[in-house]
């Protein structure tokens, strides 16, 4: 691209999608922005590639199920070309003996689960209603910066919250009290009896974590992530792919006059006085701009692109100290057929297939991760996007993406040999509700935790930049002193998936950081 | 056992092929096997002068034995190097913890060794004192965002002092900076920082090792100390600077040489391997008794610092991570540590906090007072108008000033123009006992700073 240009008034480090929602922001406002990517492609884990020639699949997460109708419609992304193969896509427990299980509060999916449990039916009513008022006690914080620790803005926030929860009746507060600091598998122990059930929704509680499901905190991150879904579109796929979702966010950028260039690692953040001034490539090229986001890790961005010697000692060892591990693998197939799930509804192969038959199964996992051993069960989350979206796949042929939980950061052993033995494994599991399915395999790819942190930046294989954990949210994300996007270099903001709201496919990092740099130049 | 044997110079072969009924006589157990040898024709073999010396040269194998090796924190209690040769100058048996090592208290009196401290001179073992080894390609950016100071100026051989702040820019220590190499350097605090510096060093190339028990410290102070140097083989001694280091060699024994101290007066600092700590001492004390060179234990320190008006950090004041709040930990400002601040050298640990800390009133001073009354007195409350305006954080009676000394930590309020400090003792005689109110005076800048410190040359007398 032609840059007639190297200064800007704002750049835009990482071309992920908070990166590029936080330009096409700072474009919408009417700053001159030039966004950089180090890869050749945009996206980083978004990204929608071949596996094998003609077979097309989401290289890194497979669904948008938290994107924020506001950002969707602020940045007008259907306009630029997003489109949706299937919305509302329904999340179905895969029973290995007999009768999956449609996770919905709808009737007719109720019914499914009143034939195996009357009781589990009236109480999954009850919990997806309680869940639901916990998490609307916290929607209103993920879509504001959190507030400062020790200042008027946390007097202010406890405030709301105590505001809010006494609108809650008795038994809703009662409730919020006994399942806040406690563990989703309690809970679910608690209020259900049918395995799969429990399994399933504890599963859908802990993807993309390492918490196990009796660790204490599960139930906050879960309500944590039910927040973030209830402001979002609803589960979604975008027609070719995640890649395609990017597109739509580039396009829009761009549209707003959003200059990018992949390609083009930054070496290091230019400060002058303590203020931001630019960033140097590794190539050596010099871009100026008063404002530099930055959507890279924030231990990345501060110790590695600012320098540690530019940040006191306390804010450094905070950084690297926060905890950034991931445990969730991707695994992608290319498919000469659609394989057949039994007892599967033709109508429910689009659907997100969720493979976890009880508690114990995935708690089983979870304590084989901990040994660096991967699951004799995989629990896992299974879509074949083919089926809503033929684009992906050559006619009648089809792509299937696995989310692998529990999937160790270093194996015992190391990973060499251990690769092709987690691929048999999850196969063979799979092959439990479809047997033909080996049948059907042409090619596939694996991407371990370190495989991600490798190719994507992400630290421990972390896909959200740091665990999702009670210690690590709100005011206390990445750390306290820079939960509010800014640092202590003027004009240097943190837009990533590190910061408040963390991890997932919504850009509200990108858009609560470009709110709060605008903000500021607008008083400075 | 039989490699061991081997290192025994004139010793009989341990021979490999003697009959299995020899085999015990080589045991460590059986010294006597060794010193009486096994075959009497060898020992002839030899002149009979020769033999008689092998005899007396021939040590206990059991000294050639490897030390077992003692757990790590296996010891709480500690003993320097310098341990025989401080009891042996010991008429008291009295002791105190520094560090966790056992130190001196006093050695025979207070009186007679601050007499030889601040006529002739004193030398004592500080040891006890802990310190860093920080080298590596970035050791000068590690310290420049380290320590508060500019450490950018400091040249090889150079030491300075200086104080490093946490995020808040609240003291976490304070300390003494070597410049031993372009890349390598040396940190002698009074406390330990291996945690804060290692959080420091994240995003450095510098490695930081605690080499506390690795090296060993002797402290020569006094009027006559370049004297005695000189005397002892130190070769233009007198030509060092203060603040300035250099390596001798004594002996045999490479010593390395600071102008440094905490005396208020002239004094050096001798680092040595802990190996040769010893004959150091020894090699000082023959050269410097004659001149009145005495040891000193911790309570002359202790009395000598306060002189100074130094600050001791765990006493005067807390470090940041071991104050239990805010209150109680300080800024580089309230301690009268400013001059060990640059705020402009570029970005070191709290400094932001500090630009701020250093308009804004300081909560506490900590300022040297002195309490006029001829005999050592006993208090901690400093008092103002009926009020308690401070507190003494270290006392001491000063024999040549005769007047009693403190370092206090004053209320802002104790500063304030006009304002009449005083302490209440309790004096006993006998069985009776009085109450007094005593006066105090805030003294500016160390009670004793005395002119031979700054002296280039140091007096050293006449070349030996």
């Amino acid at each position: 691209m032609l840059l007639p240009d190297r200064s800007f008034d704002a750049i835009v480090i990482g071309g992920g999608h908070n990166g590029l929602v936080a330009a096409a922001y700072l474009g919408k406002a009417g700053r001159r922005v030039l966004l950089l990517e180090a890869s050749p492609n945009l996206g980083g884990p978004l990204a929608t590639a071949e596996i094998t020639p003609d077979y097309r699949v989401s290289t890194g997460a497979h669904l948008i199920d938290m994107l924020p109708r506001r950002v969707e419609k602020d940045l007008k992304l259907a306009k630029h070309g997003l489109r949706y193969a299937a919305r509302y896509v329904p999340t179905i427990a895969l029973n290995p003996t007999n009768g999956h299980l449609v996770l919905s509060r709808r009737k007719r999916d109720l019914e499914l689960l009143r034939k195996k449990s009357p009781r589990d039916a009236d109480a999954y009513l009850a919990f997806t209603k309680r869940m639901r008022s916990h998490a609307a006690l916290l929607s209103p914080f993920l879509d504001e910066t959190p507030f400062a620790l020790g200042g008027e803005g946390a007097r202010a926030a406890f405030r709301k919250i105590v505001w809010r929860s006494q609108r809650l009746n008795a038994a809703s507060r009662e409730a919020l009290l006994h399942d806040l600091p406690g563990s989703i598998g309690d809970l679910l122990d608690d209020t259900f009896e049918t395995s799969i059930l429990k399994g399933a929704l504890a599963l859908e509680a802990l993807l993309g974590t390492v918490a196990g499901p009796f660790d204490a905190g599960t139930v906050l991150r879960s309500i944590y992530r039910k927040a973030q879904r209830l402001a979002g579109i609803g589960t979604s796929m975008p027609e070719g792919g995640m890649g395609a979702f990017i597109d739509a966010l580039a396009a829009a950028a761009m549209d707003m006059g959003v200059a990018i260039r992949t390609s083009s690692p930054v070496a290091r953040i230019l400060v002058e006085d303590d203020i931001a001034v630019g960033v140097e490539t590794a190539a050596g090229e010099i871009f100026h701009a008063p404002l530099v986001l930055s959507s890279a890790h924030p231990r990345a961005t501060m110790i590695g692109l600012l320098g540690a010697n530019r940040i006191d000692a306390g804010l450094a060892a905070r950084l690297s100290r926060a905890s950034t591990r991931g445990a969730t693998a991707k695994l992608n197939l290319a498919l000469s057929g659609l394989p057949t799930i039994q007892g599967l509804a033709p109508a429910e192969y689009g659907a997100r297939l969720i493979v976890a038959p009880s508690l114990a199964d995935v708690q089983e996992a979870y304590a084989q991760s901990k040994q660096g051993l991967f699951a004799s069960n995989p629990v896992m989350e299974v879509t074949i996007p083919s089926v809503a979206d033929p684009t992906l796949a050559p006619p009648s042929h089809h792509v299937m993406s696995i989310l692998i939980q529990y999937v160790p950061y270093e194996a015992a052993g190391g990973w060499a040999d251990s690769r092709d033995r987690l691929i048999d494994r999850v196969i063979e599991t799979l092959s439990i509700y479809a047997p033909d399915l080996k049948s059907r395999i042409i090619a596939g790819e694996l991407l371990l935790p370190a495989d991600l942190e490798r190719k994507f930046g992400l630290p421990g294989g972390d896909w959200h930049h740091g665990e999702l954990r009670a210690d690590q949210l709100l005011m206390h994300r990445p750390v306290p002193a820079l939960a509010q996007y800014r640092t202590p270099i003027a004009g240097l903001y943190l837009c990533g998936a590190g910061s408040h709201p963390g991890g997932g496919v919504t850009g509200m990092a990108g858009r609560l950081a470009a709110k709060a740099a605008l903000a500021e130049r607008r008083r400075a | 056992m039989s490699d061991d044997a081997e290192t025994i110079p004139l010793g009989p072969e341990p021979a490999a092929d003697a009959p299995a009924v020899d085999a015990p006589a080589a045991d460590a157990s059986v010294p006597e096997g060794l010193i009486a040898p096994a075959e009497p024709a060898s020992e002839d073999a030899r002149p009979a002068g020769m033999a008689a010396f092998a005899d007396t040269v021939r040590a206990d194998p059991a000294l050639f034995e490897h030390a077992p090796v003692e757990p790590p924190f296996a010891r709480h209690v500690l003993t320097s190097p310098l341990h025989m040769n401080v009891a042996m100058e010991s008429r008291t048996n009295l002791w105190t913890h520094w560090n966790g090592y056992t130190a001196a208290d006093i050695l025979t009196n207070i009186e007679d060794e601050y007499r030889a401290l601040r006529h002739a001179a004193a030398i004592s073992d500080i040891s006890p004192l802990v310190k860093y080894r920080i080298s590596g390609r970035e050791a000068l950016a590690y310290l420049t965002r380290l320590v508060a100071d500019n450490p950018a100026g400091l040249s090889v051989d150079d030491a300075a002092p200086v104080v490093f702040c946490e995020d808040r820019g609240f003291v976490v220590g304070d300390g003494l900076l070597f410049r031993l190499g372009e890349e390598e350097y040396r940190l002698v605090t009074e406390e330990t920082h291996l945690g804060w510096l290692l959080d420091s060093a994240i995003g450095f190339a510098v490695q930081v090792d605690d080499v506390s028990s690795t090296l060993a410290g002797l402290s020569l102070q006094g009027p006559l100390s370049a004297r005695i140097l000189a005397l002892a083989g130190f070769a233009d001694i007198e030509t060092l600077r203060p603040y300035a280091a250099r390596w001798f060699q004594v002996a045999a024994m490479p010593v390395y040489v600071s102008r440094t101290g905490s005396s208020g007066d002239l004094g050096y600092e001798l680092w040595v391997d802990p190996e040769d700590a010893q004959p150091v001492w020894a090699h000082l004390l023959t050269h410097g008794a004659p001149l009145g060179l005495a040891a000193g234990g911790f309570a002359l320190r202790e009395l000598a610092r306060i002189e100074a008006g130094i600050a001791r950090a765990g006493r005067d004041y807390l470090g940041a991570f071991s104050a239990v709040d805010d209150d109680s930990a300080s800024t580089p400002y309230e301690l009268g540590l400013a001059a060990l601040v640059d705020l402009d050298h570029g970005h070191f640990t709290g400094r932001d906090a500090l630009r701020a800390a250093k308009a804004a009133p300081p909560r506490h001073i900590l300022a040297t007072l002195a309490i006029d009354w001829r005999e050592p007195l006993n208090f901690t409350g400093i008092h103002a108008g009926g009020l308690v305006a401070g507190i003494a954080t270290s006392t001491a009676f000063s024999p040549s000033l005769e007047t009693n000394l403190a370092l206090a930590m004053l209320k802002p309020s104790a500063l304030a123009k006009g304002a009449m400090l005083h302490i209440e003792a309790e004096v006993r005689r006998g069985f009776e006992l009085r109450r007094l109110k005593v006066p105090a005076r805030i003294v500016a800048g160390p009670v004793l700073s005395l002119p031979a410190r700054h002296l280039v040359p140091a007096p050293a007398g006449p070349k030996p």
